[in-house]
């Protein structure tokens, strides 16, 4: 559990950090993936660039009908900040999910999309949200939507010397009802599955639904043929039960000692149906 | 760990044959292959290196063809070992024609080991299905 030796530098300004990635370091975020990966030995970055002291990728903020969240920001941050909850309540109850407190105080926003964990939990919600995301470059910066940005397990569309910084969500009005539920493996916490549902009716048919999903297959994803199968109905149980059944389809779905891919599947489906009651109920 | 599944190339069957049974080819096609170093008749010493997320590590191993039934079936057998674990993957690779096309479909077993599959355990079904996936989509590209 010790890992191999390594620089570390510690900058205090995105510019300075981004210099140190361009010359081959790795970013550092919460560390609560990469640092593990490296006492296992499974990683052995020879210099490792800490973001956390970048005081300007810390903050949430809100820009017009956008919320502006910086990729230092921790998980309870996120889960306790009055402006996300107020504004963005999917993304603070999603964050609320993830891991374990410990986890929350130190993992950040940045280093989970970036990790791009097949069962991490913000990238649901983030779907769901439609969010775009900013990278940045010692050449510049990009804004990518997430469903580009997330290509495949653990692989996302970040070049080298390029990080993650700030994520962009919109702001739902009262009348969005929204809501996250998860299978969590109970030893690590990590979404065996997990759906968030974004809702918006006018006058009683559902006029927009998204649906986000980690944890089933090789990405988070949005689950399109359950959005469709939403809008323009009123809701009611066997409409969302008809509408969630399809959350699976055309998907491979991943099989591991934790759930195999049937049980994953049914899984999806149970609580697909479960986050559109919940995320229905929500709405005004 | 089971594996299976279809791709297409564009190629006839001949052809599509003829590329995964050359050595160049495949190490073009093979996710994170740096070397391939012929060994013997159909068998190649292999050098690979895998980079994902925060994971990486280095892999020494072989690749071997067997079973040749040109140009309709061969199998292939991928193992390799490094400091982070060991993977060893056997499959039989079956080219049906399917248009101006080539039908790929295989079968096979995969088992990973060591550090890797002890605390990934929950990521090696998607990484194996991503590497087939990329080995497919770059033999697709040429």
């Amino acid at each position: 559990m010790i890992p191999q030796t390594f620089e570390y530098s510690a900058p205090q300004t995105l510019e300075e950090a981004l210099g140190l990635l361009a010359a081959g370091g790795k970013p550092l975020a919460g560390g609560m993936s990469l640092i593990p990966a490296m006492k296992l030995r499974l990683a052995a970055p020879e210099r490792l660039v800490d973001l956390g002291r970048v005081q300007e990728l810390n903050y949430i903020r809100q820009d017009g009908a956008t919320l502006r969240i910086g990729a230092t920001t921790t998980h309870f941050e996120v889960e306790t900040s009055p402006l996300v909850r107020g504004k963005c309540p999917l993304l603070a109850e999603t964050a609320s999910h993830i891991g374990d407190v410990q986890v929350r105080n130190m993992g950040t926003i940045g280093g989970s999309a970036a990790h791009a964990d097949p069962a991490a939990d913000y990238p649901a919600a983030l779907q769901a949200l439609e969010a775009r995301l900013v990278l940045q470059g010692s050449g510049g910066e990009r804004t990518v939507s997430v469903d580009d940005f997330l290509v495949d397990t653990l692989t996302t569309a970040l070049e080298p010397g390029e990080v993650i910084r700030e994520v962009i969500v919109p702001v739902d009005d009262q009348g969005t009802g929204t809501a996250y539920q998860k299978v969590a493996q109970l030893a690590s916490g990590f979404a065996i599955v997990g759906i968030a549902v974004r809702i918006r009716k006018a006058g009683d048919k559902v006029s927009m639904a998204r649906v986000g999903v980690t944890g089933l297959s090789n990405r988070a994803f949005r689950a399109s043929h359950v959005e469709r199968a939403l809008e323009g109905r009123r809701g009611s149980p066997a409409e969302i039960e008809a509408a969630a059944n399809l959350v699976a389809q055309g998907v491979e779905a991943n099989s591991d000692i934790h759930a195999s891919a049937e049980y994953r599947r049914h899984l999806a489906a149970i609580h697909a149906a479960r986050a559109i009651a919940v995320a229905l109920s929500r709405t005004a | 760990m089971k594996i299976s599944g279809t791709s297409t190339l564009a190629v006839p069957p001949d052809r599509a044959y003829q590329m995964m049974q050359d050595p160049e080819v495949l190490a073009r096609a093979i996710p994170g292959c740096e070397s391939l170093e012929r060994i013997g008749p159909d068998e190649y010493r292999m050098k690979m290196k895998m980079a994902m997320a925060s994971i990486s590590g280095a892999f020494d191993g072989k690749v071997r063809i067997t079973d040749q039934q040109s140009p309709t079936s061969f199998k292939l057998t991928v193992e390799g070992s490094g400091k982070i674990g060991f993977m060893k993957g056997e499959g039989l690779l079956k080219l049906t024609p399917s248009g101006e096309g080539t039908e790929v479909s295989y079968e096979g077993d995969v088992q990973v080991g060591g550090t890797i599959a002890a605390v990934g355990q929950r990521l090696v079904d998607a990484t194996a299905k991503m590497m087939i996936k990329r080995f497919f989509d770059k033999l697709a590209a040429g």
